[in-house]
């Protein structure tokens, strides 16, 4: 391959890691910005929907690639159970270890998540053992320079390529139409804005938070049923490390910031494709954490967001 | 009375016993428990060190276990054959080394805490996270770096750090005639020893003006910058001192354990450490040490034991998933399940203060209330001595005006907040600052106080510019402020909400408050006795150890004014005081407040909409309205004013305060 190709190569790598941590960056930004609370457990959501989606897949007896009528029917019917299955699942875990603690000491809440991302972890761990868990290789990969278009290259970009796009980018554009266009949304982005006041308007406030809460999971769902359906292989432990890199993410696009969480997973999803090539799978989780510092320190508000100035 | 961190004599000496005897009982027994309880106290120094980050300065650190890593690869580095350190194979090496690592472990807290000072709360968590990968990545990958560019290799298959292998081995102390080789009791009496000096030092922290400060931003930054606590180095000194701690866990764990491995420091480790903080209850020395052996006990007995329990009982009854159980795997699940329920049922911790329900202020009928809770009559006799001194505050009488402010001017985005206002307070001099809401007088108060910066103008206190001070730097040249909506320290008790008041005017360093030298005992003395006063002054005797945020209304803000007081300021700025008050309390503040021009010769400003106490107080009235200054005056001028009138007083004001 030549150099050219190597870049071009990791950055449509960069653009399907990248589709996937933004898809799991707007559930972070929008509980953020509906409660201010980091959702330490969102990342393991994710994890919970690559699990969920194989169990479900399995329970339908598809174990090989997905084949005519299956792919129309069997793939959408799993997408719509993970994602509702996930978001029941973060709605469950926003009543039962984040609302009680609405009015207590500000830190309380993030570590109720830390606990909580531990528990799904291990609950997982203790479900599917410690190995990684072979996801079987259900949506068929068809290499389209070669195989369709006749082109003869080195570059590899398949099917499964066009799947996480065809995905998240439908997804994102009907959360975005829904966020601003829709009653439920502008509750949302008026609860966002100033919950008493959104209470006050008449706006069931902890409706639009369970709302919030459930669009996030079920994203994180549809990312975790592509991750799976993408590499093949899932990890109890992925959750975490998506998660940061997805937090890193929506911080990167401005936190509370929707198009922002989009960007940021672009971002995240470039960035980490050329370390791993360029400098070494190794230092790629340092360069990220790194970026995350930064971003924190110098740039609170990210990219796309704007400054709160703080109220004495 | 005893000294608070004081501990009573016979349950200490009985502890003590205990825990010299131990080590040979369990020899004795042939119980072999002495390595691992050795172990778990390493855990138990790390939650103390915790402690202070989250406990005392509430800064959520979530890569603690990077100090510990960092105390670990010093000692095992310095003291290794593996990179051919000098330092290895002395007598004197463990011992010198052991310093050396809690020194560099709490410089790396100062640099990992330095980015932190800026950013809120929950940012600060997840980049004390993200420095807790990043070290345990860097351990792992600088013990192979090979820099490749295109084919030329500067470096190439260097090792700094061991690498994945880790380093193997470290040299061990040495005693004369003790056997640190093969015996675990020295190593028991040695982490003992770090322990029990470890904790001498902390409680002797924790009740000194360092404790105080530390707690106070905690509860409240804000608040604290604004009552002459410097943020900045605060917590640098609690993210460095933390670490300091770890330090010395780190390079003890090293040289027992022989050999250290990057793994051993990861995420994990550090969320145990939380666990036993925050069950224990964070801020509790004792709780933390409880937490820590329950955690411990729990995780290295307790599993071991229930899972042979219920594989018993599988077996008894044929049932083979009980049979094959195996708790030790729900470890972290425990951990995590932990994390929840304390933080739902019980956020205190198992030593928590419990916090009483505030004061009985809300639904009990108003006339009762201020018959009960009647707040007695500010006395001239009752000023406390030290705020006469001369020099203590009053303004020399130089004829100087005390405030001088000149063009001060703010603005918020398009919104000019506060515009060419000039301001004028005279020695002993009070000052009214009126105006519709929003019309920038909080604004103006944070400006003065250094809250926010001002885009243009002057602002001189006794001739000297406080314009880009920082709130705290301000205190301390003697402007003391209340706040609109009351800011106490909720969870610190109401004598230690003063003495963090006096904390610009102590001197005492971390040294003095842990050998605590005679000057700083009598420091603390005086301090104490003067908050004393103050409290007495301002009604609130009796009431010391009472947490703030358990006193009513009308004494939430009577102490807020004690804590502005005993800065020793020689103004005093007041945000609506009297708001939320009953008439009588009113009366009562009202006469405070002149009793301090009077007695003390304290300048004033004064933010209020009881027209009332304004107008029968202030010298002089200024009257904002859309962030410029629509007049100035005496009561009697501003209440014939007709622009006032107009923007504020409204139509009819002087008939009804007439006749009312």
């Amino acid at each position: 391959m030549d150099w050219h190709e190597v870049l071009i190569q990791q950055t449509v790598n960069g653009i399907t890691r990248g589709a996937v941590f933004a898809l799991i960056a707007l559930g972070y930004t929008m509980v953020y910005g509906i409660i201010g609370l980091i959702n330490f457990a969102h990342g393991d959501v994710f994890m919970l929907g690559l699990f969920i989606s194989l169990a479900y897949f399995a329970l339908l007896g598809m174990t090989t690639t997905l084949q005519g009528w299956h792919l129309v029917t069997v793939l959408p019917l799993v997408f719509v159970a993970t994602m509702l299955t996930t978001g029941v699942i973060n709605v469950t875990i926003d009543r039962v270890a984040y609302r009680p603690l609405r009015n207590a000491f500000r830190l309380a809440p993030l570590i109720t998540a830390i606990g909580v991302s531990f528990m799904l972890e291990n609950l997982t761990l203790i479900w599917r053992g410690p190995a990684p868990i072979a996801y079987p290789d259900l949506f068929p990969s068809v290499d389209i320079l070669r195989d369709w278009l006749g082109i003869d290259s080195l570059l590899f970009i398949t099917t499964k390529d066009v799947l996480v796009l065809g995905v998240t980018i439908p997804l994102m554009v009907a959360l975005q139409y829904f966020v601003t266009r829709t009653r439920w949304g502008k509750a949302m982005r008026a609860t966002a804005q100033d919950k008493e006041t959104a209470l006050a308007m008449g706006i069931d406030v902890e409706k639009t938070i369970i709302l919030t809460f459930f669009i996030g999971g079920a994203l994180a769902g549809a990312a975790g049923l592509i991750q799976g359906l993408y590499y093949n292989i899932g990890m109890w432990w992925m959750g975490y490390q998506a998660g940061l890199r997805a937090f890193t993410a929506a911080v990167l696009g401005g936190i509370g910031n929707m198009p922002g969480a989009a960007l940021g997973g672009l971002l995240i999803g470039f960035l980490s494709a050329w370390s791993d090539q360029y400098i070494s799978a190794r230092w790629t989780n340092a360069l990220v954490f790194a970026i995350l510092i930064l971003v924190l320190v110098f740039r609170p508000q990210g990219l796309l967001g704007e400054r709160v100035p703080d109220k004495a | 009375m005893t000294a608070p961190g004081r501990v009573r004599p016979l349950p200490a000496a009985l502890l003590v016993t205990a825990l010299m005897a131990y080590p040979f009982v369990d020899r004795w027994l042939h119980a072999q428990t002495v390595h691992a309880v050795t172990d778990a106290m390493i855990y138990v120094l790390l939650a103390l060190g915790l402690n202070i980050v989250v406990g005392y300065a509430g800064l959520l650190d979530l890569g603690y276990a990077a100090f510990f890593a960092i105390g670990a690869y010093t000692m095992g580095l310095l003291n290794s054959p593996v990179l051919g350190s000098p330092l290895y194979g002395h007598a004197w090496s463990f011992w010198v080394i052991i310093w050396i690592a809690a020194l560099v472990s709490a410089c790396l807290g100062v640099v990992i805490g330095a980015p932190t000072l800026r950013v809120r709360g929950d940012y600060l968590a997840i980049i004390t996270l993200a420095f807790g990968e990043i070290i345990p990545v860097a351990i792992r990958n600088l013990g192979d770096i090979t820099i490749d560019l295109g084919g030329w290799r500067p470096v190439e298959r260097l090792n700094l750090t061991g690498g994945e292998n880790g380093v193997n081995p470290v040299g061990r102390p040495h005693l004369p005639g003790v056997n640190f080789d093969t015996d675990f009791i020295p190593w028991y009496f040695l982490i003992l020893a770090i322990g029990a000096g470890s904790l001498w030092a902390m409680n002797r922290m924790r009740h000194s003006r360092l404790g105080r400060a530390w707690m106070a931003i905690r509860e409240d930054e804000t608040a604290a910058d604004c009552t002459g606590v410097n943020p900045v180095k605060t917590k640098l000194l609690a993210f460095g001192l933390g670490a300091s701690f770890a330090g010395f866990a780190g390079s003890f764990y090293a040289a027992k354990l022989q050999a250290i491995t990057p793994g051993a420091f990861e995420f994990n480790v550090s969320i145990m450490l939380l666990c036993m903080v925050v069950l224990g209850g964070m801020g509790s020395l004792k709780g933390v040490i409880l937490g820590g052996m329950l955690i411990t006990l729990f995780d290295r007995i307790l599993l071991a034991q229930m899972t042979f329990l219920i594989r018993a009982v599988g077996r008894s009854l044929g049932i083979t998933a009980l049979a094959s159980v195996d708790l030790t795997l729900w470890r972290w699940f425990f951990f995590g399940l932990g994390l929840v329920v304390i933080m739902l049922i019980r956020p205190e911790g198992l030593a928590g203060r419990r916090v009483r329900p505030p004061a009985a202020d809300v639904d009990e009928g108003e006339e009762t209330l201020a018959l009960v809770a009647a707040p007695p009559r500010p006395r001239a006799e009752a000023i406390p001595g030290w705020l006469r001194e001369p020099g203590a505050s009053a303004a020399a009488p130089t004829g100087r005006p005390v405030l001088d402010v000149r063009g001060l001017t703010r603005r918020f985005g398009g919104l000019l907040a506060v515009s060419e206002v000039d301001l004028v307070i005279p020695p002993r001099g009070i000052v009214g600052l009126i105006g519709p809401n929003g019309a920038g007088k909080t604004t103006f108060f944070n400006l003065v106080t250094g809250l926010l910066r001002s885009d243009r103008g002057e602002i001189f206190l006794d001739g000297e510019s406080l314009v880009g001070l920082r709130p705290h730097a301000i205190v301390g040249r003697g402007v003391a402020r209340t706040f609109q909506s009351i800011r106490l320290f909720q969870n610190m008790s109401v004598l230690d909400n003063v003495l963090v008041g006096e904390h610009c005017r102590l001197r005492a360093s971390v040294a003095g408050a842990v050998f605590r030298p005679p000057v700083v005992v009598a420091e603390e003395a005086r301090a104490r006795a003067r908050a004393r006063e103050m409290l007495a002054f301002v009604g609130l005797h009796d009431r010391d150890e009472e947490l703030a945020k358990n006193l009513a209304y009308g004494d939430q803000r009577r102490l807020e004014i004690a804590r502005a007081l005993a800065s020793e300021p020689r103004l005093l700025l007041l945000d609506e005081p009297t708001a939320g008050m009953n008439p009588r309390e009113t009366d009562t503040l009202t006469e405070l407040i002149g009793l301090l021009r009077e007695e003390i010769g304290l300048a004033i400003l004064l933010i209020e909409h009881h027209m009332e106490v304004v107008m029968s107080i202030s010298d002089r009235i200024t009257v904002l309205d859309y962030g410029t200054r629509i007049a100035e005056g005496t009561p009697a001028e501003i209440r014939r004013n007709a622009k006032v009138i107009e923007a504020y007083l409204g139509k009819g004001y002087e008939e009804e305060l007439v006749s009312g």
